[in-house]
């Protein structure tokens, strides 16, 4: 299949042998390679791991690679306090299937006044989409279910239809979007009318029903019509996650890994080492490169460009970074210090043929040039820069 | 005797200096103009000026201690930061990724300032003296915990990778992106502080019928997600601390949720609000997003363990060979990491997967956190199509993207592990490229094109 096959299986095979060798002197004196046994796949009360993968029991006070103080894990502990009822009121405010939303009601045609007031900027005419953000209906709800096949193999080839109409299960859940989430600039700042308004508006645009009536510009939702939505895609997911065994239908479901694309093998000495990949399968490269990276890649080890500083500003930054600062950058040295507004303004106010002048031939403490090795241009360039950094 | 043998030598050295003061005095001043100090006056061509002349920090006092009080990478490294794409994004920046370089980190822990960077709502900037915590719901005893209650609870630190399930999500078609940042860069690896969730509840009395838990966060996305409550008696924590400080903005302050494997959007941050239910709770991301659309027209839900995955850091697009000459023996290095367990090895192969070797593991090896693989190789100057192959201690091993393919299709967009590779040209550049065959969706199921 791949080209250069036959000279990488050359190039791979001599140190093939030297792997080999190696995996056979550490299999013997790690034991544990033969393993993937079962029980370190469950629980300690047997039940099967619930993503597919491994538990770490405590034993003898390490869990895993992890030392534990076993003696913190037994509860005791008596911080916080209750919540009062309107505290657990004013925070449990989610909408589920299992818990309606609030009284109240709103119409499609009310719906859309709020939508081109606060949502068409982001989500565009009719749920459209645009500007990056999610489109909210792709057309008839019911019919675009069958796009869930769609498979974009291909350029040519139309992918599945994903907005809320339908693909998601659950109407609860836009009610909760729409009333946690958004808008998104200023979210929570819906009253529950307008939610259920937006609600009608959304169903209308997906052109659904409720209760085989269909959701038109009159149509109002609230908590009775709102709990008799049936999403057309409600049984589109797996695994199951309803009902008092839902997670134990969870569990058998990652149990299996060609549910979720997976692969098993029993020990390590049974992967494939050679031959793995199909007859089929060649090497793909980039066709359509994304390469709108910000900032653009580099590896370069360089000072910065500041942003909006000219090179000059940013040489006289460095020199004094390299010969002033250690005087100025602080109090107590005697120097006027850099930033301080009061000092720099009586220095200034000897005149600034005097301020270059000291700079250069030295005052008081200071050496000529804070004894740096500059030109007088860019020792002048410096005090400039010191004194607009202290205005 | 001693005393005198001791002022004897500093006599000695202070005439030492007293001559190299004269000596350096009768230098001409150009001598010892510019950054650079001459030691020698006979440099040759083949001589290095970096090490024939002593440059300025060599010889001018350096900064004081009382600047950065919060300490900064040398401006030489400003280069190695988070990065984002508009592709990877809505509209503005507040619903957003920024991606870790992982290509410049060394090690498995990420500096906090380079973790990566996924929002649905922006990053608030949060009071932790107003910040409250409430468990409630499915218990005997609703609790509201203020920060540092909650911090008096006796803590455990864990090293664990956090990795978007979409990490490597927009090249379920083909590469897209040559650059190992934007093509693995969704993920990161710290040390987290935290309590475990299952030691707070031993004190709440959670109810039997409890199989799910609601967790929110309070900021402006109020992003929530159901949690199976297997994971919370498991190993799930309440966190505070990454890499022996506060948690950043970024990752949540001043508490997050972290399920160690999981998804990183179920880690949920700016955690507020914990409500234990028998019935799941379908949050506002839970199928508007975090779905995985399979070729069959259904999707999988509650998606949760990040599955064995692995990346070679070195080479890649952003570090290539170039500079090396045929016969240098080079490391090729990477990172695997399995939300299922611990990594148990990773092998790799010079021709795309078709043959393997196995690699050497180096470093700490815990459980769902980042690993260092190793392999060293001597460079002889021809194309190669590198590949990484790991396995964890829960039996998995990294699927060829046929195999992922032929069960997930290509719309899946989340939990992508298929086996990366690196083109390595003759020069030694290194391009991103798949070995995969071509597919077609057939009734639901996905056929390879020139397969009976």
């Amino acid at each position: 299949m791949l080209k250069f096959d036959r000279k990488y299986i050359l190039a791979a095979s001599a140190a093939a042998a030297a792997a080999i060798f190696t995996a056979g002197c550490a299999g013997d004196s790690a034991a544990p390679a033969a393993k993937n046994a079962d029980n370190v796949l469950t629980y300690a009360n047997g039940k099967r791991v619930i993503d597919g993968g491994r538990y770490y029991a405590t034993v003898n006070d390490k869990r895993g690679p992890y030392y534990v103080n076993t003696n913190a894990e037994n509860g005791g502990y008596a911080y916080g306090r209750t919540p009062t009822e309107n505290e657990l009121n004013a925070w449990n405010t989610t909408v589920t299937p299992w818990r309606l939303p609030p009284e109240g009601e709103g119409t499609v045609e009310e719906g859309e006044a709020v939508y081109e007031a606060k949502c068409v900027m982001c989500h565009g005419d009719f749920g459209s989409g645009g500007g990056g953000y999610p489109a909210l209906s792709k057309g008839n709800a019911y019919d675009n279910v069958k796009t869930l096949k769609y498979q974009r193999t291909s350029p040519d080839h139309e992918g599945p239809i994903r907005v809320f109409g339908n693909y998601w299960p659950e109407a609860s859940t836009l009610w909760w979007y729409i009333m946690e989430g958004m808008p998104h600039p200023d979210t929570r700042t819906l009253t529950d009318d307008e939610v259920y308004s937006l609600v009608a508006y959304i169903m209308n645009l997906n052109e659904m029903e409720v209760d085989g009536v269909p959701v038109d510009e009159d149509f109002v939702m609230n908590q009775e019509t709102f709990a008799k939505i049936v999403m057309p895609n409600k049984d589109g997911f797996e695994p199951n996650i309803k009902g008092a065994k839902a997670t134990d239908d969870v569990r058998a479901y990652y149990a299996n890994p060609e549910n979720f694309g997976a692969q098993k093998i029993a020990a390590a000495d049974e992967r494939c080492m050679h031959d793995c990949q199909k007859p089929t399968a060649k090497v793909t490269q980039i066709t359509i490169e994304q390469k709108e990276f910000i900032p653009p890649l580099s590896e370069v080890r360089d000072l910065p460009q500041e942003e909006g500083v000219s090179p000059a500003e940013a040489e006289a930054k460095a020199n004094y970074e390299q010969n002033c600062a250690v005087c100025h950058g602080a109090a107590g040295m005697g120097a006027p210090v850099f930033g301080d507004k009061a000092a720099w303004a009586d220095v200034v106010g000897k005149g600034m043929d005097t301020v270059y002048a000291n700079a250069i031939n030295g005052i008081n403490a200071m050496p000529p040039k804070g004894g740096s090795d500059l030109s007088d241009e860019k020792f002048k360039a410096v005090v400039d820069y010191m004194i607009s950094q202290s205005k | 005797m001693r005393n005198e043998n001791s002022q004897h030598v500093a006599e000695n050295v202070s005439a030492e200096r007293r001559n190299f003061f004269k000596k350096t005095a009768a230098l001409s001043a150009t001598a010892i103009a510019g950054a650079g100090m001459l030691t020698g006056s006979r440099a040759m061509a083949a001589d290095d000026p970096v090490i024939m002349n002593t440059p300025a920090w060599g010889h001018k006092i350096g900064y004081g201690v009382t600047k950065n009080r919060y300490g900064l990478p040398s401006p030489y490294e400003h280069n190695v930061t988070r990065r984002n794409s508009k592709l990877l994004s809505s509209g503005n920046w507040q619903a957003s990724i920024a991606m870790c370089p992982i290509q410049d980190l060394s090690g498995i822990m990420t500096p906090n300032g380079l973790f990566f960077s996924r929002c649905h709502g922006g990053i608030p900037t949060i009071n932790p003296n107003e910040w409250r915590l409430m468990i409630h719901g499915l218990v005997e005893k609703p609790l509201v915990l203020t920060l540092d209650q909650l911090k008096r609870y006796p803590n455990v630190s864990r090293i664990h990778f956090v990795e978007c399930p979409a990490n490597g999500g927009p090249e379920w078609r083909g590469p897209q992106f040559n650059s190992i940042q934007f093509a693995k860069g969704m993920m990161s690896n710290a040390e987290w502080t935290g309590v475990y969730l299952k030691d707070i509840l031993k004190d709440l009395g959670l109810k039997p019928e409890a199989q799910w838990m609601l967790a929110e966060g309070i900021d402006s996305s109020h992003m929530g997600r159901t949690v199976p409550v297997d994971k919370v008696l498991d190993d799930a924590m309440i966190v505070w601390g990454q890499n022996g400080e506060a948690l950043r903005p970024e990752q949540g302050y001043p508490v997050r949720l972290l399920l160690p494997g999981w998804e990183g959007n179920l880690c949920v941050k700016w955690l507020g609000r914990l409500e234990f239910a028998a019935e799941p709770f379908y949050a506002k991301e839970e199928t508007a997003k975090y779905t995985a659309l399979k070729p069959t027209g259904k999707a999988i839900q509650h998606f949760y363990a990040n599955e064995v995955n692995s990346i070679i850091t070195n080479p890649c697009p952003e570090k290539p060979w170039t500079d090396l000459k045929k016969g240098d023996l080079v490391e090729i290095e990477g990172l695997a990491w399995s939300g299922m367990g611990t990594i148990e090895g990773v092998d790799i192969s010079f021709d795309g997967g078709m043959n393997w070797v196995e690699a050497n593991l180096k470093g700490l090896v815990l459980p769902k956190s980042w690993t260092r693989f190793s392999f060293m190789y001597k460079y002889e100057g021809k194309p190669l199509i590198l590949a990484s192959r790991a396995r964890d201690d829960a039996g998995y091993i990294q699927p060829t993207i046929d195999q992922e393919v032929a069960v997930m299709g290509v719309e899946s967009v989340y939990h992508r592990n298929g086996i990366s590779s690196w083109e390595v040209t003759a020069n030694g550049e290194v391009n991103n490229v798949q070995v995969r065959s071509e597919v077609k969706a057939v009734d639901g199921k996905m056929k390879f094109v020139g397969e009976s």
